[in-house]
């Protein structure tokens, strides 16, 4: 099946997120990526969230965000450090068309892998460096993850309970903001490139993409002077608009009143109580005046309610509203199966791992759908492949490289991987239930038609 | 001579509303493709009425987000409800490239816009159709709102203090993710069509969205069988935000730092005690050791301990309000914001998009166009109507 992007490879040199999710949807639609590891230091996404929770003999193949944002790829494991390791990565960036990193300038500058020296080896080359705040500017070197580019965006200032502290979310959100941001301008470097025969380097921040998205909030400074601060889930415009507890433990309903129809509405499936009649509540303005007085009331209400089913009332009858969803919740909804936003992966023999669901794409083309047609790659797996079939180097030479130790199948100094038991993690209030039939709940998941 | 962008000649028709069709339509204006909006006449884009506005002053040229996100583009005014109207709209679609919408599922084809018919008059044409869960499945028609979608969207449950109720960012991300999902989308699904000649129909989710990127959450179930939730407050890991003498910073490294460094740093040996020497220690000690970290982090500012905790490699951050943000020396020097000057609203910073290309730069912001401001320009340079048609079509009210 022809997939938009099948005349496309790519060098990926990512960890985490930043990079990686990029190039995994890329390879979701078509393009062949070649990702580039290291023995000596691992993708720290290898060394978390193991399978059963059991790091097993190979940890390093059984960790579950790798294996999230690698599938579709091929793995090469390249001692930079050694000659013939450096030339296989040229050799393979003079075959390909992107070259993707998330190193800083020291970074790359000490691997002499610059951009001006590899526009010399493919002078067409698109080359990707996503760093935290930019690969120019004095912040140029400075280290990042996820939470702290957020922080420096702008965004954390505003977030949080109303008038508290900062509040940032457990997950690299950033990150996945930067890579959706790189997509488009490897896209649109592509499209040049396929329009008039020139590559180039895109210098992406990946702070300054989650600053684009506020960009609402540092014109308003701007324009108005008006310096942002938390406000936790009211967007000040409209009330009632906030989550409110339900039946269960830590069962929550987001309910968004947008229009007086739709405060008509939610009263009249509250069965209209004494309390809606009250006309400090029949406008909009004198809702949001009075709004702390309506979400105690609402609330009062809600928390006898079950969150699913009080959706689905007040969906139908044209109220916005949504129960809050746990991941398992997400795995279960009848809605995101019945569009398939979940796939069944098989993984490779030696990953040791049976199939399983894993998100798909934000998007479904009509006419050439994404897939997933393989898993991610256990450490090293494709060496051979890509130095056999894609580079043409004998087998011999190989098996040498694999003696030499430019090239491996195993992590040269071994993590010790020692994973908190669930029951600590449940303790200490990282996770709310351990469920020990996951297993078949996972198998079902994947065996049911969608 | 100015350089070419990198999607010149990308013609772009966008039929987008408040945030996640015109945050697509602005990333593509960027790089530099023909962005036209449509509005409908007289009201316009809902976002125009929404707040804040310049000078506090409700005025539909005035609205900040709108500002915002409309910038670089060309407006154009036609009634699709009016036969006649959406009439020109499809001879306008005839010549784009990549449809941008992200009403209702089922709007345009109540106006004889969807995308079967619209595939027949232009078989190349990519359209990318942004919606709060898609345009499929049982929540199709589902009312969703910024809120509901971090709810239903997965993020929610998992951002917050487990003593409290659960939290969304702030403003608009799950629509802007939706809207740069779509830019990226299109223009892989344009890369196709430009190799092809085959144009395609994009259904994006704002739900999926968001659903696609939870680290930990789906996998971790998946994994283990765990379902996550919010931490308690005194106990969290890459969420940390730690008071100074004058702002917050982000102090990554409790989990994966060189002990040593961090205690030299903080010219604190009692770091060095045997008890915080392993992960699990820390764990075991969480509070007195926050407890001893905090005392520390509040001898400093927020910005001395940023860049010193840099100099020394540890991976600290800053939190800066969006007045910090502007001034940072770090986006000037990447010439990252743009003076525009719109004729209603005035003049301010507007921030650029996050990359700076070697070949073909962005091109700088235009101001976000008044209600049909180039409805002649377009409908003339497009269609090759002449004034007096488009005159016409005004006095009918379709323009």
């Amino acid at each position: 099946m022809p997939l938009p992007l099948d005349d496309i490879r790519i060098v990926e040199m990512g960890q985490l997120l930043a990079v990686p999710h990029l190039t995994r949807l890329m390879a979701d639609m078509g393009a062949e990526v070649i990702k580039v590891e290291s023995t000596i230091r691992l993708d720290p996404h290898r060394g978390d969230a193991f399978y059963g929770n059991n790091p097993g003999t190979q940890p390093w193949n059984q960790a579950a965000n790798f294996n999230d944002q690698n599938r579709n790829k091929l793995g090469v494991t390249l001692d930079l450090s050694k000659a013939e390791g450096r030339e296989a990565l040229l050799d393979l960036i003079r075959l390909s068309d992107v070259f993707a990193v998330n190193f800083r300038p020291r970074v790359l500058q000490n691997l002499e892998i610059e951009y001006p020296t590899l526009r010399e080896v493919k002078p067409d080359l698109i080359m990707l460096t996503s760093t935290g705040y930019g690969s120019t500017g004095p912040w140029q070197n400075y280290g990042a993850v996820g939470p702290t580019t957020e922080a420096a965006s702008g965004l954390s200032s505003m977030t949080g309970y109303p008038d508290g502290e900062p509040v940032l979310p457990e997950l690299p959100h950033t990150d996945y903001v930067a890579a959706e941001h790189g997509l488009v301008a490897v896209m649109a470097a592509l499209l040049h490139r396929q329009r008039t025969g020139e590559g180039q380097l895109i210098d992406l921040s990946q702070a300054h993409a989650q600053t684009a998205t506020i960009g609402e909030a540092i014109l308003d400074y701007g324009l108005r002077g008006e310096v942002a601060s938390p406000v936790g889930n009211s967007d000040r415009l409209s009330a009632p608009n906030d989550v409110y507890p339900c039946a269960g433990h830590d069962c929550w309903i987001a309910i968004s009143v947008a229009s007086d129809q739709m405060w008509a509405s939610l009263c009249s499936v509250m069965e209209n109580p004494s309390w809606c009649q009250n006309p400090k509540f029949n406008s909009n303005e004198s809702r949001l005046a009075h709004s702390e007085e309506l979400n105690a009331s609402l609330g009062n209400w809600t928390k006898s309610q079950e969150a699913g089913q009080l959706m689905h009332r007040l969906q139908a009858a044209g109220v916005s509203a949504g129960a809050v969803a746990t991941g398992k919740d997400l795995l279960l909804d009848p809605h995101l199966r019945e569009r398939g936003f979940f796939e069944a992966v098989a993984h490779y023999p030696d990953s040791g791992l049976p199939a399983l669901p894993y998100v798909g794409r934000p998007w479904k083309f009509s006419l050439t759908p994404g897939q997933t047609r393989s898993a991610a790659p256990t450490l090293g797996q494709h060496n051979h492949y890509v130095l056999g079939n894609i580079l043409g180097w004998s087998e011999e030479r190989i098996v040498g490289l694999e003696q030499s130790g430019v090239i491996g199948n195993a992590p040269l100094d071994p993590p010790t991987a020692a994973p908190l038991p669930l029951e600590r993690l449940l303790e200490l209030g990282a996770i709310r239930q351990a469920d020990g039939d996951f297993e078949s709940i996972v198998r079902r998941i994947i065996q049911a038609p969608q | 001579m100015t350089t070419p962008a990198a999607l010149q000649g990308v013609k772009v028709l966008e039929l987008g509303h408040y945030i996640a069709g015109p945050y697509c339509g602005k990333l593509l204006a960027s790089h530099g493709a023909d962005v036209v909006k449509v509005e409908a006449p007289i009201t316009g884009d809902g976002l125009r009425h929404r707040g804040p506005f310049a000078g506090n002053d409700p005025h539909f040229e005035k609205s900040v987000p709108f500002l915002y996100l409309n910038t670089s583009k060309r407006g154009i005014t036609l009634n699709l409800k009016d036969e006649q109207g959406s009439a020109l709209c499809r001879e306008l679609i005839q010549q784009t490239d990549i449809l941008v919408e992200n009403l209702a599922p089922g709007t345009l084809d109540g106006w004889g816009l969807s995308y079967e018919a619209l595939a027949e008059i232009n078989p190349s044409l990519v359209m990318v159709s942004i919606s709060n869960f898609g345009q499929t499945g049982p929540y199709r028609d589902y009312r969703a709102s910024e809120l509901v979608e971090y709810a239903m969207g997965g993020l929610m449950y998992i951002f917050g203090d487990a003593s409290r109720e659960p939290l969304k960012h702030a403003l608009d991300q799950a629509q802007h993710k939706a809207g740069t999902y779509a830019a990226g989308a299109a223009l892989m699904a344009l890369y196709y069509q430009r190799r092809t000649g085959q144009g395609q129909w994009i259904d994006v989710s704002i739900q999926e969205s968001l659903a696609v990127s939870l680290r930990d959450t789906i996998g971790i179930y998946v994994y283990q069988g765990a379902v996550r939730s919010r931490p308690p407050a005194d106990n969290k890991g890459l969420g940390r935000v730690v008071r100074t003498s004058d702002g917050y910073i982000v102090p990554i490294p409790y989990g994966g730092v060189d002990w040593e460094v961090l205690a030299n740093f903080l010219e604190a040996p009692e770091l060095m005690a045997d008890r915080f020497q392993t992960a699990q220690g820390r764990l075991d000690h969480a509070q007195e050791l926050h407890g001893l970290l905090e005392d520390r982090f509040k001898e400093w500012g927020a910005s001395d301990l940023f860049h010193k905790a840099q100099e020394w490699g540890l991976v600290f951050g800053i939190v800066q309000n969006v007045k910090q943000v502007l001034e940072s020396p770090q986006l000037q020097a990447r010439g990252s914001l743009t003076e525009v000057d719109h004729p209603v609203a005035g003049a301010a910073a507007y921030p650029g998009s996050a990359a700076i290309f070697s070949a073909t730069p962005d091109r700088p912001p235009s101001p976000a166009p008044m209600l049909g401001q180039h409805t002649e320009d377009v409908l003339s340079e497009w269609l090759g109507l002449s004034s007096e048609h488009v005159r016409g079509h005004r006095d009918k009210g379709i323009v």
